[in-house]
């Protein structure tokens, strides 16, 4: 007993004290603070789709491209919120196969993040193309004229990797939300009992829904798990099957992968620590399971600093001037404070969190955690964007300028996401119900016998 | 010839109309603009040359200046869409400048004059009739009693003969004037030889070559003729080459292209001139030795901050190499010393015994008034001697300098006309604008020297509402009556054909018309060679004067893209980088390192320079080849007026200069100016990058001797002890054994299979290649490249498929500085980075070796530009095509080619609509494209014919050849692309020991 | 009796009338079968856009047997098929050809209008090719014969006024075409 009632990982309460905890989130009135949180960002939203307006009326040239720079800040951004995803995966799916149980708390919030992040890069590739309205030739379908995609090219596996990680990281959050859901619906009444109740598909708990309910979770979590992989290391290709000096590198896929978790994480710490405040769950989501993800972080950091060395080492290697002076030029060049930048908010700061204080320490981790984002924003930027400026033929050198248009969608971009998270964290249970009961320990349940 | 132009006139326009709001035949590209209902209308009657969808070709002569290079212009449906050289013709031989190609951006200015206009009392202009114009001009000619002025810029043509005549018919006074009429060359010759013509230098023969001040690359001369014979003699054949020396105060594009840049001091060029000729002449026991004796290499070595032995070194040198040339004059020399200086270089050539060798009398034509007449014409109208004045194809109130009231003197004629097609500054000082017809529109002819008449003809109808001033004086005369009354032909076309008539016999003149016609005019083999008698006139140098106290000399120059401002307001000109600097759509000045690092200013921060007669703000251009003591400006920008695209863009040094000291000449270089900082900046529209190679081996070079010896660039860089690669260690060679051999095999693998379709490839000669530019805008013509203007070339946005790569060497720590030039297009990869990473196919290779570039297919994901190692793939970022011609400059466009939309990328197709164009003659003609058949559009342009096209698979093929030579090297080789463009390395002359192989790889 | 008379004469008029279009329908319907219509027609009844001037092919090229060649004079030598010039037209309506039924006079005076006046007719493009597309008709005529234009515009020798028939800006038309034939299909032979 006295061993099990230690393992923090085990929620506190009881049955009923969950549920009441969780569907008091939704069900009580928000706050001033949130209308205007959500009303912010519906107006960042709105200002992401007025700047594309304005991209389809005149051209990409309202952006800063300047050659041979012909991917800036939107690809940039792109991978970015792709890299924001894996998080989410990899600790609902990966860590739910590996019986994490640390996971439980957090993972419904991470899992939303990722679907909204994917959602929000799907946006880019198809703002950031000349000719936005003909995307779709990107899709593989019949045709009488004879036309199909190239799949040699990675933008193609782009294109594929995104929609299936959308279609799964989507079904499974669904799917584990159907028994919350439920619950809410139990406890609310009048037109929302309806929407909730049309929500839950019918959920009414016999043993028969909750037999296919945990196969399908298992299954789809194992569906989820290779996407942490394959996703991020395809959009590694975008840039490693070129042969650009500073994209043309052999250890892309592994290295965006760490990237992204990395990136995750701090997405995740960014959000749930003024999340669990804001909704008085801290008692569910604790230090313990900060401290989790402080380690997780501090792996992935280290991978990246490993993998920054690696990318020197390799260009000083290679032999190839092209290499070398664009990584020269990364640390000492015109933009060296954006090289520098992503050096010092990844590989360095990550190296803070050895230390226990700083790992249990929720102030010191929200700050790392935005080091984190930005770090992450001008690692993508540094790669893309930089490399760019100086390839072969130094007469056709060129520099970076963004404009208006530039921020304005990445900014946007934030709204996006933002306004979709926003709304789901008052309107769905932002921690799974059931499977925190699941970890309930059965003393407990004894003693609380018939409650629920 | 004359029967379609006017049968088929009214038509064509009606024509021409409806085509203008149809997009010129080139609407844009995307279904949507297909829908909407389009007209059809027909010829009145068909003309029979006029094949709908067939380009018919007409032969004229360049009107752009007073060189008189003759045309073809390509038309399609009555509208000229494209100039090309004339290949029979004895000045250009079938090649064209930038500033020639670009006359169809004057005939299809959208600034043209409507038709004529009156100014009235407010001082605001009416349009008027022609009858009613010319009824004023006639009556104001009468009126004038005699006191009457003309202006007359056209070159010697029967025109001019008339109009000199005529104007003294009506008693007045005329003065033929063009701008650049290199009048010292004129008097020097005078003083030298008693002949005031100017001679023909035959720098094809030349194996030496010295220009004092003279870009005989750029301005001086006749260029394009010029640049063909530099090519022919300092080109790298059978084993050598010219050497050619510049002497002047800054490394303009000749310097920038002889073999070295000696540099001295403005106005002391005279005196290196005198020591060369010393030293020759009396090593050669010459009698003139001993009057140069005060002009010993040791004596002037001071003055001109070159050492003795440096002069001897250059006379032994010309001495040695016979025929050598030695060239002086043009804007750069034209200071107050211009004359004595050419008198000198006259006598050094004599010395060197380069009369009638390469210096050849007898072929030009007399003088032309030049700048002494028109200074003394503006001084009488300052005294109000004339109470009217007609300015004709001539802009001096824009041209003269400031300093001089010109204006003041002008503005004192009670009544002032002008034929300016343009509103220029001249015409807006006027009260009567005449808009005379483009060059295209009308009956002339021009001869610029003797025996070479060339022929022009109307072959558009004329775009706006004008009249040859040639048909208004004959009208006039009607009118004015007395004397002129004798000028009773009907047309001007007509006293063209009366005056040919002498030439051409009476009898069967109407074929030998049209056979005239037909080749572009009369070249009768060239004038035999006069060796005049030297007049023995002793030569003597005073150091020229400055005006001015400051601390630099101002050193204005010809700009080769607007000449003197005649080119300023045409938007292939202006996006046209300049060759040296690369700046686009801005006038600069140029600062040496040194001298900015005093003054501590920077590239695009503005200064204001002041000289006695005015001051301008500029902003700087840091240039190296250029002297410290010395700051040098482009002419040709800074207009009032003169359209949408000149007015108000940039500044002219002519701010800067006062008249001239009635010497004859306008001394250009006279003026020193003093800087001052104003802090204020604006960045210079530069599209180059990165200046210098960073031993990246884009542009390769070796020394003579290792050429002749048949290396390639690798063995020569190996021979110099300067590798390739560092050597690998033994067991990283044994690891490395056919590694490259496999990395090729590897790229080949998916290439189509051998197959009987051709191969297209080029090959590019550097050695020839001098920067020049000319091909930049014959691809601008012939593809429908769109010009995006100053703003977006801020952001390197420019769209020319073809650019002039220019990098630096050495100029460092003393060093001479170099510069290194080479065209760069798509060089369709056999192993194309750019093919495979494109998602829809849009770019893909074609059977025939193409880089294909379907431009409805591309979405604009611009990986493909990404992924190009050469960069040579450009972005449609706006709406260019919307706003890149205004009406009517889209009738230029080449309905063979689609103007692509926003948000499409393209590049250079190795002029992939003529191609397809032979083939579908050929399969039409039931046979196979004839080897060499298919010039690409920049290859015809290149004056010194250092571009080879052609199909790589058929051994008859010129390029074949050419891909052969030892010194053939791909670009960026590391990258193992494959391209399809082979250029060939530039030959040196430097000693292997001091060849800089290292920097160049 | 004079009564009778009048109506007998009515009778007769209405009858010979009534038989005389009869006879008229009739023929019409009889030249249906091998000869196209050259009845009156209401060209704002047929398919395809209306033409300044009712411009028959039908009877041109049906009727009169005219190959396309004489008026699309370029056909087989240029890019472009070649609209034929109005001298072209007035070399056969100048004098003699002035048209069998009334409508048609009314046409063809339009064109002796035009003539005089020295504007152009302004057709109406019936088959617009997209801007992008280059179409060498000359090759296809070559390789098709100078009967093919049908494969693409249709049997205009049926046609009282030209419609499109085909979408000839539908690229699966072509490429159909090329596949069947063998020949090329890379982008850049029609794409540049």
């Amino acid at each position: 007993m006295a061993v099990i009632a230690h393992d923090p990982s085990m929620p506190t309460q009881t049955h009923a004290e969950v549920t009441r905890d969780v569907v008091r989130t939704i069900t009580e009135k928000p706050e001033r603070g949130y209308y205007i949180l959500a009303g912010s960002m519906a107006f960042l939203t709105l200002v992401l789709f007025g700047t594309l307006g304005a991209l389809l009326k005149y051209g990409l040239g309202l952006a800063g491209y300047s050659p041979p720079i012909m991917w800036s800040v939107y690809i940039t951004t792109f991978v970015f919120w792709i890299g924001i995803g894996h998080a989410g995966t990899l600790i609902s799916a990966i860590l739910y196969l590996f019986r994490s149980r640390w996971r439980t708390a957090v993972y419904r919030s991470t899992e939303a993040m990722t679907v909204f992040a994917v959602m929000t890069a799907a946006l880019f590739p198809i703002i950031h193309i000349g000719r936005q309205w003909l995307f779709y030739w990107l899709i593989p379908y019949p045709n009488q004229r004879f036309l199909w995609p190239n799949f040699k090219s990675p933008l193609m596996w782009d294109v594929f990797a995104i929609s299936t990680y959308l279609t799964v990281s989507s079904t499974f959050l669904v799917i584990g939300l159907v028994p919350d859901i439920a619950a809410v619906r139990d406890h609310v009444s009048g037109w929302k009992k309806k929407v909730y109740g049309a929500l839950s598909l019918g959920w009414t708990g016999a043993d028969s829904q909750w037999r296919h309910y945990s196969r399908a979770y298992l299954y789809l979590a194992a569906l989820a798990t290779p996407l942490v992989l394959s996703v991020h290391s395809v959009v590694s290709w975008d840039f490693a099957m070129s042969i650009i000096p500073g994209w043309h590198g052999t250890i892309f896929a592994p290295y965006f992968v760490a990237g992204a978790i990395y990136s995750g994480i701090g997405m995740v710490l960014t959000l749930i620590i003024p999340l669990r405040k804001v909704l008085r769950i801290e008692h569910m989501i604790t230090d313990y399971h900060f401290d989790n993800l402080a380690k997780l972080t501090l792996l992935t950091g280290s991978i990246l600093f490993y993998s920054y060395s690696m990318e020197y080492f390799i260009s000083w290697y290679s032999g190839s001037p092209f290499e070398q002076m664009t990584f020269w030029r990364r640390a000492f060049g015109p933009n060296w404070w954006a090289g520098w930048s992503m050096i010092i908010c990844n590989a360095f700061v990550s190296q803070l969190l050895w230390f226990k204080k700083i790992r249990t320490s929720i102030p010191a981790l929200f700050v790392i955690s935005i080091f984190i984002n930005i770090g992450m924003w001008f690692e993508r930027w540094v790669i893309i964007a930089m490399s760019l400026t100086n390839d072969y033929v130094p007469y056709a050198w060129g520099q970076i300028n963004p404009t208006w248009a530039d921020w304005c969608i990445l900014a946007g971009s934030f709204g996006w996401f933002g306004l979709w998270f926003t709304l789901f964290y008052k309107n769905f249970p932002i921690v799974a119900i059931q499977e925190i009961k699941e970890m309930i320990p059965m003393s407990r349940r004894k003693s609380h016998a018939g409650a629920h | 010839m004359a029967g379609q132009t006017e049968g088929a006139g009214v038509d064509r326009r009606q024509f021409l109309k409806v085509l203008g709001t149809a997009g010129a035949g080139a609407a844009v590209l995307g279904g949507c603009s297909t829908e909407q209902v389009q007209k059809l209308v027909p010829y009145m009657v068909q003309s029979e040359d006029q094949v709908p969808g067939i380009p018919t070709w007409y032969a004229s002569t360049c009107a752009e200046c007073s060189s008189g290079c003759g045309v073809y212009v390509k038309t399609r449906e009555g509208r000229p869409i494209k100039l090309e050289g004339n290949p029979d013709h004895p000045v250009n031989a079938g090649t064209l400048c930038s500033r020639g190609q670009a006359g169809l951006q004057g005939l299809y200015n959208p600034d043209r004059l409507t038709g004529p206009m009156a100014k009235n009392a407010a001082g605001t202009w009416d349009a008027i009739k022609w009858d009613d114009a010319i009824a004023r001009f006639a009556a104001k000619v009468a009126a004038a009693q005699g006191e009457f002025a003309v202006i007359n810029g056209y070159g010697p043509s029967t025109f001019s003969s008339l109009l000199t005549a005529w104007t003294s018919a009506v008693g007045g006074f005329i003065t033929n004037y063009q701008t650049f009429s290199r009048e010292p060359e004129r008097l020097a010759n005078q003083k030298t030889w008693g002949r005031t013509d100017l001679p023909l230098y035959d720098f094809a023969a030349a194996k030496h070559i010295v220009s004092f001040g003279a870009d005989y690359l750029e301005t001086w001369g006749s260029p394009v003729e010029q640049q063909r014979g530099f090519a022919a003699s300092h080109g790298f054949h059978d084993g050598t080459m010219a050497r050619a020396v510049f002497v002047g105060p800054r490394m303009s594009l000749t310097a920038a292209n002889s073999d070295e840049w000696v540099s001295v001091p403005a106005g002391t060029e005279a005196l290196v001139a005198l020591a060369m000729a010393q030293v020759i002449a009396s090593s050669k026991g010459n009698s003139a030795a001993a009057s140069l004796a005060d002009y010993a290499p040791d004596k002037v070595a001071s003055q001109t901050g070159l050492s003795a032995q440096k002069i001897t070194a250059l006379a032994q040198a010309f001495a040695a190499a016979s025929p050598s040339l030695a060239v002086a004059g043009g804007v750069g020399a034209q200071h107050r010393g211009a004359i004595e200086l050419c008198e000198a270089v006259n006598l050094l050539n004599d010395v060197a015994g380069n009369i009638g060798q390469t210096v050849k009398f007898g072929a030009a034509l007399a003088e032309s008034e030049g700048y002494g007449s028109v200074e003394a014409l503006f001084g009488r109208m300052g005294k109000g001697e004339f109470q009217v004045v007609l300015v004709h194809d001539s802009n001096p109130l824009y041209t003269l300098p400031r300093g001089g009231n010109f204006g003041a003197s002008f503005a004192k004629v009670p009544f002032k006309v002008s034929t300016a097609a343009i509103l220029d500054e001249t015409a807006a000082a006027c009260d009567l604008i005449l808009p005379s017809l483009h060059g295209y529109e009308r009956w002339d002819d021009l001869m610029p020297r003797a025996g070479v008449r060339g022929l022009m003809q109307p072959v558009v109808e004329p775009v706006r509402n004008g009249m040859h001033i040639g048909d208004v004086v004959l009208k006039a005369s009607k009118t004015i009556g007395g004397a002129a009354a004798a000028f009773n032909a009907p047309t001007f076309e007509a006293y063209l054909k009366g005056e040919w008539q002498k030439t051409l016999g009476a009898n069967g003149f109407d074929d030998s018309w049209r056979e005239t016609l037909g080749k572009g005019g009369v070249f009768a083999p060239s004038a035999p060679v006069e060796t005049p008698k030297a007049t023995g006139a002793a030569v003597s140098y005073t150091k020229p004067a400055f005006d001015g106290m400051g601390d630099y000399i101002l050193m204005p120059y010809p700009s080769m893209q607007y000449h003197d401002g005649r080119g300023a307001n045409k938007p292939w000109l202006l996006e046209n980088p300049d060759p040296i600097t690369k700046i686009t759509w801005q006038s600069w000045v140029e600062m040496h390192p040194d001298t900015a690092a005093k003054i501590d200013v920077r590239e695009g921060e503005i200064v204001e320079l002041s000289s006695p007669h005015g001051k301008l703000r500029a902003q700087v251009y840091i240039y190296p080849g250029v002297r410290p003591d010395t700051l040098a400006m482009p002419l040709g920008l800074g207009h009032t007026e003169y359209g949408r695209y000149a007015k108000g863009r940039g500044v002219t040094p002519l701010a800067l200069l006062g008249g001239g000291d009635g010497n004859g000449f306008l001394p250009y270089l006279s003026t020193k100016v003093s800087v001052a900082l104003t802090g204020d900046y604006h960045k210079v529209a530069r599209v180059d990058g990165m200046p210098r190679q960073l031993g990246r081996g884009i542009i390769q070079t070796m020394p003579l001797a290792y050429a002749a010896k048949g290396m390639t660039p690798e063995e020569s860089y190996k021979a110099a002890g300067r590798n390739f690669a560092e050597e690998n260690p033994e067991l990283e060679q044994k690891a490395l054994e056919g590694w490259r051999e496999r990395q090729i095999e590897q790229t080949q693998v998916g290439d189509y299979e051998p197959t009987d379709m051709p191969q297209w490839g080029m090959a590019v000669d550097l050695s020839r290649c001098t920067g020049c530019s000319a091909c930049v805008t014959a691809c601008y013509a012939e593809n429908n490249i769109p010009t995006v203007g100053e703003e977006q070339v801020f952001r390197r946005r420019e769209m020319s498929w073809m650019r002039i790569e220019r990098y630096w060497e050495g100029g460092t720590d003393g060093e001479q500085i170099q510069a290194r030039f080479s065209p760069v297009m798509c060089q369709h990869c056999g192993a194309a980075p750019c093919e495979p990473v494109c998602p829809v196919y849009a770019s893909y290779h074609t059977p025939d070796g193409l880089n294909g570039q379907v431009y409805n297919r591309c979405v604009g994901t611009r990986y493909c530009s990404n992924n190009c190692p050469f960069k040579v793939r450009y972005f449609n970022w706006l709406k260019f095509t919307d706003v890149a011609w205004p009406e009517p400059l889209n009738l230029q466009l080449n309905p063979e080619v689609v103007t692509r939309v926003r948000g499409v990328m393209e590049k250079c197709t190795f002029c992939i609509q003529r191609i397809r164009g032979a083939q579908h003659t050929a399969i039409l003609e039931n046979r196979s494209v004839r080897a060499g058949e298919i010039v690409t559009a920049c290859a015809q342009a290149c004056p010194s014919g250092a571009i080879k096209f052609g199909n790589v698979k058929d051994p008859a093929d010129e390029v074949v050849k050419w891909k052969g030579d030892r010194r053939g090297y791909t670009m960026l080789e590391a990258t193992n692309v494959r391209p399809s463009v082979t250029y060939l390395a530039k030959v040196l002359h430097v000693e292997p020991a001091d060849f800089h192989g290292a920097e160049e790889r | 009796m004079r009564k009778r008379l009048f109506l007998g004469l009515g009778v007769l008029a209405i009858a010979a009338v009534a038989t005389l279009t009869l006879f008229r329908r009739g023929s019409a319907q009889q030249t249906t079968a091998g000869k196209p219509v050259v009845a009156a027609v209401d060209p704002a009844s047929l398919k395809g856009p209306r033409q300044p001037i009712f411009f028959r092919h039908d009877i041109h090229v049906g009727r009169n047997q005219m190959q396309c060649q004489y008026c699309h004079y370029t056909v087989g030598v240029s890019n472009e098929p070649g609209i034929p010039s109005m001298q072209t037209c007035m070399g056969c309506h100048f004098l003699y050809v002035t048209g069998s039924t009334p409508q048609n006079k009314a046409e063809i005076a339009k064109l002796n209008v035009a003539w005089q006046s020295k504007t152009p007719v302004q057709w109406v493009r019936v088959h617009t090719l997209a801007r992008h597309v280059h179409f060498p008709h000359s090759l296809h005529i070559k390789a098709l014969g100078p009967q093919a234009c049908a494969t693409c515009h249709g049997n205009v020798a049926r046609m009282a006024q030209v419609f499109k028939v085909n979408n000839v800006n539908n690229m699966g038309f072509c490429i159909n075409c090329h596949i069947e034939r063998k020949v090329s299909r890379d982008c850049s032979q029609c794409h540049f």
